[in-house]
């Protein structure tokens, strides 16, 4: 697919920690079905409740992803809409992504999509 | 020589195969990534011997693309100054000869060779012979690593024939 971003990423292999750090936005992470450590939920501290920016941040990117042929993880009932599909799979609580939430001193909560309340 | 060693990648997946089989295709895009190649720090990824851990995909902002480390552990060849191997003849010329060992090639020099061997291009194919032995196209020799020039992504061996215990190998 990119070979040349990736290429590029090999050169800074002795630095990924500055990529994360410049990224203040919570970012996206998807899940390779098992092996993930989400934070245990007596160590969270922040809110249960999806805010509007990861909202919004959550739709565009699964609905780029569905515009790009991504499996959709709910039935379809004829919407054909990138978006509408996203909606609905939040609706549904099968967006497969985490959320990690970055704090002022750089440590990080990983919330699953699916246990933050959105409505 | 070679070395067996973890070392980490960064694969980039299309949306379209985030499904059910990820695991799968990160796991035969690292093989096809990473395999057979040659970078001037460690020298050839002989072979991926187990995938050690996948890291959780990072979605790259703006892109719908996923980002996947892997740590994995694989089988290295560095060829080394001074270091000996054998390797297989390949091509025969008047400046000298060049042999394969696996991936690397070396380049063995005319002045490299013992003075008592001659060339002959007169036969088919060409060869360098003496007395007793002839190196032709397919002949395995055993050769002594002069000196490598290794770049980012190929490395060039120069090797030596000039010693004793080295050459013609049956």
């Amino acid at each position: 697919m990119d070979n040349e971003d990736y290429y590029e990423n090999e050169q800074y292999d002795d630095e990924p920690e500055l990529e994360v750090q410049a990224n203040e936005d919570p970012t996206e992470i998807f899940l390779p079905e098992d092996n993930v450590q989400i934070t245990p939920s007596s160590e969270r501290v922040t809110t249960p409740y999806m805010t509007k920016y990861e909202r919004a941040r959550i739709l565009g990117a699964r609905a780029l992803q569905i515009s790009m042929n991504a499996p959709v993880m709910v039935e379809l009932e004829g919407e054909s809409d990138p978006y509408e599909i996203a909606l609905k799979e939040l609706r549904a609580k099968k967006i497969p992504f985490v959320i990690r939430r970055y704090l002022p001193d750089q440590s990080y909560e990983d919330w699953r999509v699916t246990e933050l309340i959105a409505d | 020589m070679f070395f067996h060693k973890k070392l980490s990648h960064t694969i980039t997946l299309h949306p379209s195969f985030l499904g059910p089989r990820m695991r799968e295709f990160v796991t035969k895009r690292l093989y096809q990534d990473v395999e057979g190649t040659c970078t001037g720090r460690y020298g050839y990824i002989v072979a991926v011997i187990a995938i050690l851990e996948i890291q959780m995909g990072k979605i790259i902002p703006g892109h719908g693309s996923a980002e996947f480390e892997v740590q994995y552990s694989a089988i290295l060849f560095k060829p080394f100054k001074n270091e000996v191997m054998d390797a297989v003849v390949h091509t025969v010329t008047k400046m000298g000869f060049f042999a394969s060992a696996g991936p690397l090639e070396i380049f063995v020099s005319q002045n490299l060779i013992p003075a008592d061997m001659e060339f002959d291009p007169n036969v088919n194919p060409p060869s360098y012979h003496n007395e007793e032995v002839k190196i032709e196209n397919g002949t395995l020799v055993r050769v002594k690593i002069a000196g490598t020039r290794i770049d980012a992504t190929k490395i060039y061996a120069i090797g030596t024939i000039k010693e004793d215990y080295l050459g013609v190998i049956e």
